[in-house]
């Protein structure tokens, strides 16, 4: 027979009818014919092979009897021939279903029989396979029911399962032993460890792995020479050996795993080093004296990730001429090490200047950034290729170091290797200072620049709004998908209107636009602003189809919330005046459609769902006025604040374009000063205030998000301030100032006013009514005024 | 090297017989190259409408074959069938009953993608059976299905592993970092004792408020392809509404309970091993939420949950996120923020210097192979579970629970520990 297998075609097709030749015509007792087909096998063709099962098939149950019967051990020998006419016979009989009852008679009276695990496994497959023939029968819980009796059995010894435990370590089924270890971590103290380890030597070396695991997990010091032994013994049961040593820690097993590297169990002893609970500083520069090749490679990562700074010398030693030392180097050195890592890198291949580049960085590390400027610029100043100190010098994000490196950059004298290292670690490094550069670079299309300053104003850029309007900036210069991509992703975290606005119009944009559903969503849930309801609809109806499109599970979740967000979503109202206001006089002057009546900055006031909205437009400047001017009125509005610390005003009386609370009549404030940044006002400066003349009475804020009615009334020096029907400024400007709204002696110093400046606009008979200010966070509706005759 | 069992049946019904050269199945003992056929392991999957057919598990290969599937949505089954037959060439056994499934011989590790309600119920029985478990998250429903399955898995044996990995790899959401450096810091004493953790939009996590229930669903008719009263198994009989089903079971306490019990494991688990605490529970949860609807699951505020030991895990809504700089662990002697951001100084270098975790089985497969517990395990996965389910608990009822670690019990609190071990719809309630 030979011991080499032969092709055996699958085109078997067991459905094939035999004929009556084929049946045992020899009759042949059943030890016969199990001797015959073993030496068919393996068939030539498919019918031979069918002829033969059949007649084991038909011999059933001897024949299966005697076929388990010739399995050995699986560590002794191969059983192939064997296993294939088992298998071979089983499936015959699933598909010839007058021989199966005998077949698996056979199997279930043998299978006690069978000589270790894997073969009691192969014969309760082929029980199983043939009991579940028919489809939808439930077999009962057979797998598992002897584990379970064990475990009934187990919890049955009540707090002292030692002696179950010792028999289940001679089964030779794994999951008993191992069902028996666990179970007994509950209840493992000193004594039955130790009864464990007397019965270890008589254990199967299967056994012995599990008992190793099982001490190492609970921390088995007291077994360290058993362990230790059989790390050193080497074989088997040196894996679960090893990572017990590591588990119970002492010196000796640091010795015994150090000794263990480099042999077929390095990968574990690795392992086991460097979780080990344990200082190793001395054993592994001692171990690395004399170490060569795997082990040698291993002592070096060892040193490296556990930071062992005392190997050191030994592997900058190494360096020269070991790959394995230069990238274990980052890893080890300390500022000792910062000349000698400078000289190696000042030598090195080009392949290895990065990791030299790292150990240096990291050899400064500890030091104030300022320090490590110092000592890199100075290491510059005596290296024969500075270039390569530029990376790490970045590192430091000092702004020395940035401006040298801009200054490399744009350095007629450097060279172009001085330029691009210098661009590169402009790329690498963490401080702003670098991001003007970079986006020059990027806009003459580098790429990589692009990103780097993105980067760097998302982590930097504080103020939403203008890391809003970099970031957009950013986006018009990007030329690929990805970058546009993480532009907008970033755009995300910057949820403004303006975020929104130039989001949406990469909605189309093929390449990028599920990433822009993405964000638009995202800030379309976190804008505090007020985004256009019509542009709203618009961009999230795009959104939501373009997440149906791309029909992940996610995706679905994604779409509700934009329903839900729609849903949620008013358009504008268009404002009227009230009967009485009708009545009185009132113009409206603002109704929620149009700013026909206004005139100045309406890049940044603009009209959205109904409201003034005021937008911090990236470089917008300057205030809205009405077109009209007025003497006396009475001038109501509402105001919303949508963001902290918002600083607004009313101008009265006053030109356009300059400075209303000094060359108008007066600012009446609009502040949010409850915000903490506003911690130290005057009085003269709180929310109502004739700003600098007449301090309002100091109101608590409604919280953000509500709308506040405001009236202000002045009639010849009088004015009247009204938040939410409370009156919060009642008084005569000439009077406040007794008539001196500059300084008599025509200084800038005027002490009649309560700000001590000259307001020289202050009695103005006649001016425009303004919105003050251009920071966002504010929205006004409903304006009208009733002249006073 | 050991072989589980010799050859395994082909394709559903015909029991195809393929013997193939010894060269292309690998050798038998030494280096494998190639696992052979009686060394794959094979797996079937129950609930393909969801996270069971994402690419993340419908996978088949050489080292564990996908080789049935179950749902009892007739359109989702299709779907995945074909998708396994396009993807991976391989024809599946398909189950509408997942009994059937877990009692297949052919099949080894059972994948329960359901939703929760079904987990516990499903673990049980495949335990039983005889089979190993991939399980998703939460573990379970309810605290006493979690004990139950526990008791199960190591009655018969079997490896358990639940589908949350970040205690032992990945970045950790939003946090800036993985968990090892954590552990580290944390396990070599420099914040102090005890810690508090804070799970919130300020320090990198988000609960997901969209998973609410809506009230008042109005009775739709129930789809032909969706067997109903299957799909709901153990859990009361409510007139059927697309949005209890499906995408949004999530917002309806008698399925699951909305974004506290969808991330909840994820992010809490490894902040139980963070702190030490695979065997013991808190001893105390507070919640500060509106009150909840019976059925359809709301909005919270924030949950605390106390250790005996004074520990604290923190969780802050969608919303209601403690503003400025969040420490995410606070000890006496330390704070460390989003990106690892220490308040000890030099605190890279020492931790570069410190051992690393205790080692930890995180190959399933190999688990299943040798029968090491996995890493995230039955036991350890009943107690993140348990701090999940105890939160869960805490809102329904809208006040302050007690917990005792030892009986698993809620202290001094009858109507506590009905939700702890609620009833089962039907002959289900015999399954666990």
């Amino acid at each position: 027979m030979r011991k080499t297998l032969y092709i055996i075609l699958s085109a078997l097709t067991f459905a094939v009818t035999l004929s009556a030749q084929a049946q045992d015509e020899r009759q042949r007792k059943p030890e016969t014919v199990v001797q015959d087909v073993l030496a068919q096998m393996p068939a030539q063709k498919a019918e031979d092979f069918n002829r033969e099962m059949q007649y084991l098939a038909q011999g059933a149950p001897q024949t299966i009897t005697l076929l388990v019967g010739m399995l050995q051990p699986t560590e002794k020998a191969q059983n192939n021939l064997v296993e294939y006419a088992i298998s071979g016979v089983t499936n015959f009989a699933c598909a010839n279903l007058q021989y199966k009852s005998a077949v698996l008679d056979g199997f279930r009276t043998s299978v006690t029989s069978a000589p270790d695990e894997t073969t009691r496994q192969l014969i309760q497959t082929q029980i199983r396979m043939l009991s579940a023939v028919e489809p939808n029968v439930f077999t009962t819980h057979e797998g598992a029911a002897p584990y379970a009796a064990h475990y009934d059995a187990l919890k049955g010894t009540y707090g002292d399962c030692t002696k179950l435990l010792l028999k289940s370590l001679k089964s030779k089924d794994r999951a008993y032993r191992v069902q028996a270890l666990q179970y007994a971590n509950q209840e493992v103290d000193e004594e039955l460890i130790l009864r464990v380890a007397k019965k270890f030597k008589g254990l199967s070396d299967d056994a012995k792995t599990d008992v190793l695991y099982w001490l190492g997990d609970n921390h088995a010091d007291s077994q360290s020479a058993l362990i230790l032994n059989e790390v050193k013994k080497g074989g088997p049961t040196a894996k679960a050996a090893i990572e017990a040593a590591g588990k119970i820690g002492g010196e000796q097993a640091a010795d015994a795993l150090i000794a263990a590297l480099g042999t077929e169990n390095s990968d574990a002893a690795k392992a086991a080093l460097l979780a080990y609970k344990g200082s190793l500083n001395a054993k592994v520069p001692a171990a690395l004296q004399n170490a060569t090749g795997e082990k040698q490679k291993a002592l070096l990562s060892i040193a490296s990730q556990r930071a062992i700074h005392e190997a050191a010398p030994q592997l900058l030693a190494l360096a020269a001429t070991s790959a394995d030392a230069v990238k274990a180097l980052p890893g080890v050195v300390t500022e000792k090490d910062t000349k000698a890592v400078a000289a190696l890198l000042e030598k090195a291949d080009a392949a290895q200047v990065p990791t030299l580049q790292k150990a240096l960085a990291a050899s400064v590390q500890a030091k104030p950034a300022k320090e490590q400027y110092q000592v890199l610029a100075s290491l510059m100043k005596a290296a024969q290729r500075p270039e390569r100190i530029y990376k790490p010098l970045a590192e430091t994000a000092t702004n020395e170091a940035i401006a040298d490196m801009v200054q490399t950059y744009g350095s007629a004298t450097a060279t172009d290797a001085q330029r691009a290292e210098a661009l590169g670690a402009l790329k690498a490094t963490k401080n702003f200072t670098a991001a003007p550069l970079l986006l020059e670079v990027a806009k003459k299309g580098d790429e990589a620049a692009l990103a780097s300053y993105v980067a760097l104003v998302k982590a930097n850029e504080r103020n939403i709004d203008r890391r809003c309007g970099k970031l957009e900036e950013a986006l018009q210069v990007a030329k690929t998908a990805d970058t546009k991509k993480a532009i907008i992703a970033a755009l995300a975290g910057a949820p403004t209107q303006k975020a929104f606005s130039v989001v949406g119009r990469y909605l189309d944009d093929k390449d990028v636009s599920y990433a822009a559903a993405q964000a638009e969503k995202e800030i379309a849930g976190k804008c505090v602003d007020e985004i256009n309801y019509d542009e709203m609809k618009a961009n999230l109806a795009k959104a939501s189809d373009i997440y149906k499109a791309h029909g992940t599970a996610d995706d679905g979740y994604a779409v509700d919330e934009i329903k839900k967000m729609l849903s949620e979503a008013q358009p504008s109202p268009i404002y009227q005046l009230t009967p009485e206001e009708k009545k009185e006089g009132f113009e409206l002057l603002f109704d929620g459609t149009n700013l026909d009546k206004w005139e100045g900055n309406k890049g940044g006031y603009t009209v959205q769902n109904g409201t003034i909205y005021v937008s911090a437009g990236y470089g917008n400047g300057g205030n809205l006025y009405t077109k009209k001017e007025y003497r006396d009125f009475i001038y109501r509005f509402e105001f919303c604040f949508v963001r902290h610390g918002v600083n607004n005003g009313v101008g009265i009386r006053t030109p356009e374009g300059v400075d209303a609370a000094y060359y108008g009549m007066c600012e009446s404030q609009i502040l949010d000063h409850d915000d903490p940044i506003y911690s130290g006002l005057h009085k003269y400066q709180v929310h109502g205030s004739v700003y600098g003349v007449i301090p309002a009475k100091r109101i608590k804020h409604k919280p953000l998000g509500e709308w506040n009615t405001e009236e202000i009334r002045v009639k010849g020096d009088h004015i009247t301030v009204i938040v939410n029907g409370e009156t919060i400024v009642d008084g005569n400007i000439r009077e406040a100032c007794q008539g001196h709204n500059v300084a008599p002696d025509g200084s800038d110093y005027n002490p009649y006013t309560v700000d001590h400046r000259n307001h020289p606009g202050m009695f103005n008979k006649t001016g425009h009514i303004g919105f003050l200010g251009h920071g966002a966070g504010i929205k006004f509706r409903n304006v009208r005024v009733k002249e006073l005759k | 090297m050991k072989r589980r069992s010799f050859l395994k049946r082909g394709a559903a019904g015909a029991a195809l017989f393929t013997i193939v050269p010894r060269e292309t199945l690998g050798k038998m003992g030494g280096n494998n190259s190639f696992v052979a056929p009686s060394d794959q392991l094979t797996r079937g999957i129950i609930g393909v409408g969801g996270i069971g057919r994402s690419s993340l598990h419908f996978t088949s290969d050489s080292a564990c074959r996908l080789v049935a599937l179950c749902d009892v949505d007739q359109k989702h089954l299709d779907s995945a069938v074909a998708a396994a037959k396009s993807k991976f060439g391989q024809t599946v056994t398909t189950y509408h009953d997942f009994r059937e499934l877990i009692h297949d011989p052919n099949v080894d590790i059972v994948h329960i993608a359901t939703p929760p309600h079904w987990h516990g119920i499903m673990a049980v029985e495949a335990a039983n059976a005889g089979k190993d478990i991939f399980c998703e998250k939460p573990m379970t429903r309810t605290i006493g299905e979690g004990r139950r399955v526990e008791e199960a898995v190591k009655r018969n044996a079997r490896i358990f592993r639940l589908d949350t990995w970040f205690r032992f790899k990945d970045t950790f959401y939003g946090l800036g970092t993985d968990v090892k450096p954590l552990k580290k810091l944390v396990d070599s004493g420099l914040l102090g004792w005890p810690l508090k953790v804070r799970i919130s939009g300020a320090t990198g996590f988000t609960w997901k408020f969209y998973w609410v229930g809506k009230e008042n669903l109005e009775v739709q008719p129930v789809p032909k392809e969706l067997d109903y009263d299957l799909w709901l198994g153990p859990a009361p009989f409510k007139p059927y509404n697309v949005h209890r089903t499906h995408q949004t079971f999530r917002g309806y306490w008698d399925y699951d309970g909305g974004g506290l019990a969808d991330m909840g494991q994820h992010y809490i688990d490894p902040v139980q091993y963070i702190l030490g605490k695979d065997d013991t529970f808190p001893v105390k949860v507070e919640v500060d939420a509106p009150q909840q609807h019976p059925d359809a699951v709301s909005i919270w505020r924030q949950i605390t949950y106390t250790y005996e030991d004074g520990c604290q895990i923190i969780l802050e809504g969608e919303g209601f996120e403690s503003k400025g700089k969040v420490p995410y662990i606070e000890g006496p002697n330390g704070k460390v923020y989003k990106g690892f951001e220490c308040t000890i100084p030099n605190v890279q270098q020492l931790i570069n210097e410190m051992p690393e975790p205790e080692q930890r089985n995180t190959d399933f497969l190999e688990c299943v192979r040798t029968r090491r517990p996995f890493a995230l395990n039955e036991s350890n996965g009943h107690h993140s579970a348990t701090i999940v389910n105890m939160g869960v608990c805490a809102l329904r009822l809208g006040r302050t629970l007690h917990f005792d670690p030892k009986t698993q019990l809620f202290v001094g609190d009858e109507e506590a520990n009905h939700l702890v071990n609620q009833p089962m719809r039907g002959e289900w309630g015999k399954y666990i």
